[in-house]
């Protein structure tokens, strides 16, 4: 059983398959990770591929994204069956978040036209959550991630609340402004001044001289990723010279830093739309190739110091890895296929909190059933009191947000009595919360120790 | 960390929650999110999986609560007789019995080998029994009979703790399902096909408690008797005994599976006959069938009602038919016989107009015997004639007249001619004597020139010569006349008075009477028959008849039959007409009323007639 997650892109379109519950990325015939998604119209034949960069351009033919789209969606199952050496045709694929219901459907159709099952498409960040299994193995707890998504030609920027294993968008922004293009831009900008103070001459108007100049600075910013400096070296540029330059680490971040500015500021701007803050942000995801590199991901440790920066999948496969992994999941399902209105679930609209105390004595409240719950949900917590008391009182409240607590908002309270005292221990209290659909809660605290047990029932004010 | 509770704090709601769930939109990946819509598509709560997960894992504790206690019968065995032994009991199953799984068998044979081995007791220092005498061969023996699906089936068959019984009808004529429930149950055991059906309630609908009894007639045991084979096959010596062994044996099974075929048979039998929803149901067949009876005939009878009523309506209109024929055939008839009569009236008339013309000329002759003759022969046409021919003749008669009449006019001509010459010859003598000359003037030439005054009113145009000229192109007496003339005779005529001018006319009138003689009896024959009993006809009441009328009114009471009739006898020279219209007017509208009313009456008459002309 296999089945094959696709992202495409802007710029590139990467293949991942799952087996044997693994999901990798699949290298296409080239030996290639990422395939360039593009198609170069010659004429006799089509080619994907990486060569295709310098041959594109469509001569008096008039070609829609989606026949483009087919195409390309061919070449990744191509690629991804000679990988599994197997004819696989169940695929996830994934697409942007802003893309709208028709996008969504030219997309799928597109792919059917290359011979896919689409089983679904999913969103990139979710994907990109997937691929770190977040929230994936205890369906409870609630965090925050963020998604930071740099590609070859956006940037787009994704909240997600992680509740009970299910993911939900908060807020998203993407900026078509910006993206791995621009850096290349700005390095061959760079070398064209380069060549221009030691050859004197000026190619920035020259496309051809442009265009190998802007290959030369590719390969030079990959380089520098993972390297201190790197070599731009292009033979006979402009009028029979060759082009030799070395550019540092420390000047390509220099030569780039509005841009880092820029890609760090929209992190800000999100936040701030939200109203969190970066401790409201449990965990970072990296994603797009352009989040390779090593500045900007420092920028982005800054803003959240405390937070896990997710990278360890390399950046620009982590979408499609989740489209695989995803594609396990859906794999062998009898109808994987979705109505709109399954998306939309009940959730529980407030936090559940219980009053307790803290070391020191002072006040606390604890959330034990966290808003944004998918309904219904059961909530276990063993709670504890000192032993040496008879009798534990839990005061529930509901909270919205991070509004402080005050008594309006206590609504219950259980109280266990006559418990057997133990000087050197604590009471064991297990407490479940039960949520129905509707919103009513149901409350059971049970001592472990004597088995004495409390049950209340809380209806939704109508 | 909980803190204590407070003295007299008490587990309470003190408010009911804010907000109910709000709908979100979750992202439709992760495994966590196919199960919550798995989840939500069959409609479980979220424990469904823990409950699966508690289910198998009580599953499991199930199989292993299986721990046998001591079983103090089983010392009691006898290894030899272990064929009457209870296998299940043996291994500790008794509880389950053939409800035990091959793997509980298998575990229980186990524990029991691990407890009961005779090495095992030897080592506790328990007397074991030699050889095969030690009731541990029971325990393998029983092992080996359950371990077989064959043998197991076998010694199910005759499971020892079975109720083969089967309760009779009596036992089931009150409580029959809780009588025959737990006995078909139990026999349904034995049962090839799954899904016995249950005997039900006694709400079953038909089709249930016909499928239960199909299925029971039917019955497809498995039930065997192999296990109570007297002989032994094994224990043969030789082919032929072993052959013999198998006849003994089958020929016994098949006894003893008949006799079990029959056991069911009877069960089902007696349920058969004591179930009370067959005898509801066959009650209900009965009355259905009867109420269809009915219904046909009822059918049958309305039918016969539509044909018979369907038949009436025929003869009906048949003969509505041919009255109406007949009705048309009268009137005809009637309308024939009117005309006739009218045919006939018109013929009488006219006969009588023949014979009064005739004999007005004489019947064309002058002497007597011609007369008679001519009398006779018109006589004879009257007789034989039809309507129209007589009409024709007396066309002709009248174009005789004419004849005649025009000869006369001749003849008259002449003579005033002759006369006017004379008149002529005295009138040129009498010029000067002025005044009216009347002389000169005869009756016709006074008439024309009083019609030809009349003529040529004053102001026409030269007026006297005119006149003039029209008396001498159309007077017959040939007198030429100048305009003084004719002033001076309009004159005199004028002066005359009014008198002589009646005068003039009356005789104008006498000589055209005179001349034309036949002419107004001829005008007068037809309507003179259409005014008759005209009431304007009628003349004024008499006081004699006043009062012989009020006497008959008097003597014939109103419900007298033919009152009228009789009262108008009464009354000489009145008809019951004018007797009931006296009636009326006197004793009711004075005689001016009634004037007016007949003289309304008679006008409508003519009008009447008019139209009835047309």
């Amino acid at each position: 059983m296999a089945a094959i997650g696709v992202h495409l892109g802007a710029t590139c379109a990467c293949a991942a398959v799952y087996k044997d519950g693994r999901a990798d990325v699949v290298a296409n015939d080239a030996g290639d990770r990422v395939t360039p998604a593009v198609v170069a119209f010659a004429d006799n034949e089509e080619i994907v591929e990486k060569n295709g960069k310098l041959q594109y351009e469509i001569d008096n033919k008039l070609i829609s994204p989606e026949d483009v789209a087919k195409l390309i969606f061919s070449k990744m199952k191509e690629t991804a069956q000679s990988a599994l050496g197997s004819d696989v045709n169940d695929v996830v694929i994934t697409v942007p978040f802003d893309f709208g219901e028709n996008q969504k459907n030219a997309l799928g159709e597109a792919a059917a036209a290359a011979g896919f099952n689409v089983m679904r498409l999913i969103h990139e960040p979710s994907a990109a959550l997937l691929a770190y299994g977040i929230g994936q193995d205890s369906p409870t707890g609630k965090s925050n991630v963020l998604v930071y998504k740099l590609g070859g030609a956006s940037l787009s920027i994704t909240i997600l609340e992680v509740n009970s294993g299910m993911y939900r968008v908060l807020a998203t922004n993407t900026d078509d402004g910006i993206g791995g293009v621009c850096f290349t831009e700005a390095l061959a900008q760079h070398l064209a001044a380069e060549f221009q103070r030691s050859c004197k001459h000026d190619i920035r108007g020259n496309p051809r001289a442009m265009m190998k100049l802007m290959n030369s600075a590719d390969v030079a910013k990959h380089s520098l990723s993972t390297l201190g400096s790197a070599n731009c070296f292009v033979d006979s540029l402009y009028d029979g010279l060759d082009f030799d330059c070395n550019v540092s680490r420390a000047r390509f971040e220099l030569i780039c830093s509005s841009l880092f500015t820029k890609c760090v500021e929209a992190i800000k701007k999100l936040l701030q739309q939200v109203a969190f803050t970066a401790e409201d942000i449990n965990k970072v995801v990296l994603c797009g190739g352009s989040a390779r590199i090593p500045k900007l991901q420092q920028l982005i440790k800054d803003i959240f110091p405390n937070v896990e920066l997710l990278s360890s999948i390399p950046p620009d496969e982590v979408i499609p890895i989740g489209a695989a992994i995803e594609a396990g999941i859906l794999l062998g399902k009898e109808n994987p296929s979705l109505e709109e209105a399954a998306l939309f679930i009940e959730c529980s609209a407030k936090d559940i909190l219980f009053k307790g105390v803290d070391e020191t004595g002072a006040d606390k409240f604890m959330v034990l059933f966290p808003s944004g719950t998918p309904l219904p949900a059961r909530r276990q917590h063993t709670l504890h009191a000192p032993g040496n008391t008879s009798s534990v009182c839990l005061e529930l409240y509901e909270s919205l947000g991070k509004s402080p607590m005050n008594e309006e908002n206590k609504f219950a309270q259980i109280v266990l009595q006559d418990l057997d005292k133990k000087e050197d221990g604590l009471h064991d209290i297990l407490t479940v919360l039960t949520m129905k659909r509707d919103g009513s809660l149901h409350v059971t605290c049970t001592d472990q120790d004597t088995g004495k047990c409390e049950v209340i029932t809380v209806e939704v004010a109508s | 960390m909980l803190r204590g509770a407070h003295e007299g704090q008490l587990t309470a709601v003190t408010g009911a929650l804010t907000a109910a769930s709000v709908l979100c939109q979750v992202e439709p990946v992760g495994r966590w999110f196919e199960a919550f819509i798995k989840r939500r598509n069959i409609n479980v709560s979220a424990s469904f999986q823990e409950l699966e997960d508690e289910k198998e894992l009580s599953e499991e504790s199930g199989d292993e609560e299986l721990q046998l206690e001591e079983f103090p019968m089983l010392k009691t065995l006898d290894p030899k007789d272990w064929k009457n032994q209870d296998h299940y009991a043996v291994l500790g199953l008794g509880n389950i019995r053939y409800r035990a799984t091959q793997k509980q068998i298998k575990a229980a044979h186990k524990s029991m080998v691990l407890k009961h081995h005779p090495d095992k007791r030897k080592a506790a220092g328990e007397q074991i029994g030699e050889g095969d005498n030690d009731y541990f061969t029971c325990i393998t023996k029983a092992y080996e009979i359950l371990s077989d699906p064959v043998k197991r089936r076998a010694f199910n068959s005759i499971d020892p703790t079975f109720d083969n019984s089967v309760p009779s009808k009596s036992e089931a004529k009150e409580n029959f399902f809780e009588v025959f429930s737990p006995v078909f149950e139990r026999n349904a055991r034995w049962s090839n096909k799954k899904n016995v059906p249950k005997l039900g309630d006694a709400n079953s609908s038909f089709e249930e408690v016909d499928a239960f009894y199909s299925f029971w007639y039917n019955f497809d045991s498995w039930r065997e008797f192999s296990y109570l084979d007297e002989e032994e096959k094994e224990k043969a010596e030789c082919r032929d005994e072993r052959r013999w062994i198998e006849k003994q044996n089958r020929a016994a099974r098949a006894l003893r599976k008949k006799e079990e075929m029959n056991r069911i048979r009877i069960l089902v039998d007696n349920a058969y006959s004591c179930d009370p929803r067959i005898k509801k149901f066959k009650e209900e067949e009965k009355a259905k069938k009867e109420a269809e009876k009915k219904a046909k005939v009822e059918a049958k009878r309305k039918e016969q009602e539509a044909k018979e009523k369907q038949r009436q309506a025929e003869l009906e209109a048949a003969r509505l038919a041919k009255e109406k024929e007949e009705e048309e055939v009268r009137q005809q008839a009637l309308v024939a016989k009117k005309e006739k009569e009218i045919q006939k009236k018109a013929i009488k008339k006219e006969r009588q107009k023949l014979r009064t013309t005739c004999k007005n000329w004489n019947y064309f002759s002058d002497n007597e015997a011609d007369c008679v003759k001519m009398m006779e022969e018109v006589e004879k046409l009257c007789d034989r004639l039809e309507l129209a021919r007589i009409m024709l003749y007396i066309y002709f008669a009248t174009q005789k007249e004419i004849e005649e009449i025009n000869e006369q006019i001749r003849r008259e001509k002449e003579e005033a001619e002759a006369r006017m010459r004379q008149a002529t010859k005295s009138s040129e003598k009498l010029t000067t004597g002025g005044g009216g000359g009347s002389k000169n003037w005869p009756e016709d030439d006074l008439q024309l020139l009083i019609k030809a005054v009349n003529l040529f009113p004053a102001g026409t145009n030269s007026r006297w010569e005119v006149i003039a000229n029209y008396m001498n192109l159309h007077s017959t007496t040939g007198i030429k006349r100048t305009a003084k003339d004719v002033i001076n005779k309009a004159k005199s005529l004028q002066k005359l008075d009014p008198h002589q001018k009646d005068d003039i006319n009356k005789k104008a009138f006498d000589k055209f009477k005179k001349e034309h003689g036949v002419v107004p009896q001829m005008d007068s024959a037809a309507p003179s028959e259409r005014f008759e009993g005209s009431p304007l006809d009628s003349s004024p009441w008499t006081t004699e008849e006043q009062k012989l009328l009020e006497q008959a009114l008097k003597t014939y009471p109103v419900n007298t039959p033919e009152r009228w009739e009789k009262i108008a006898a009464a009354v000489p020279g009145r008809s019951k007409k004018d007797c009931m219209k006296r009636y009326k007017v006197s004793f009711s509208y004075p005689e001016l009323v009634e004037m007016v009313k007949a003289k309304k009456a008679a006008q409508e008459q003519v009008m009447n007639a008019t139209k009835v002309k047309k």
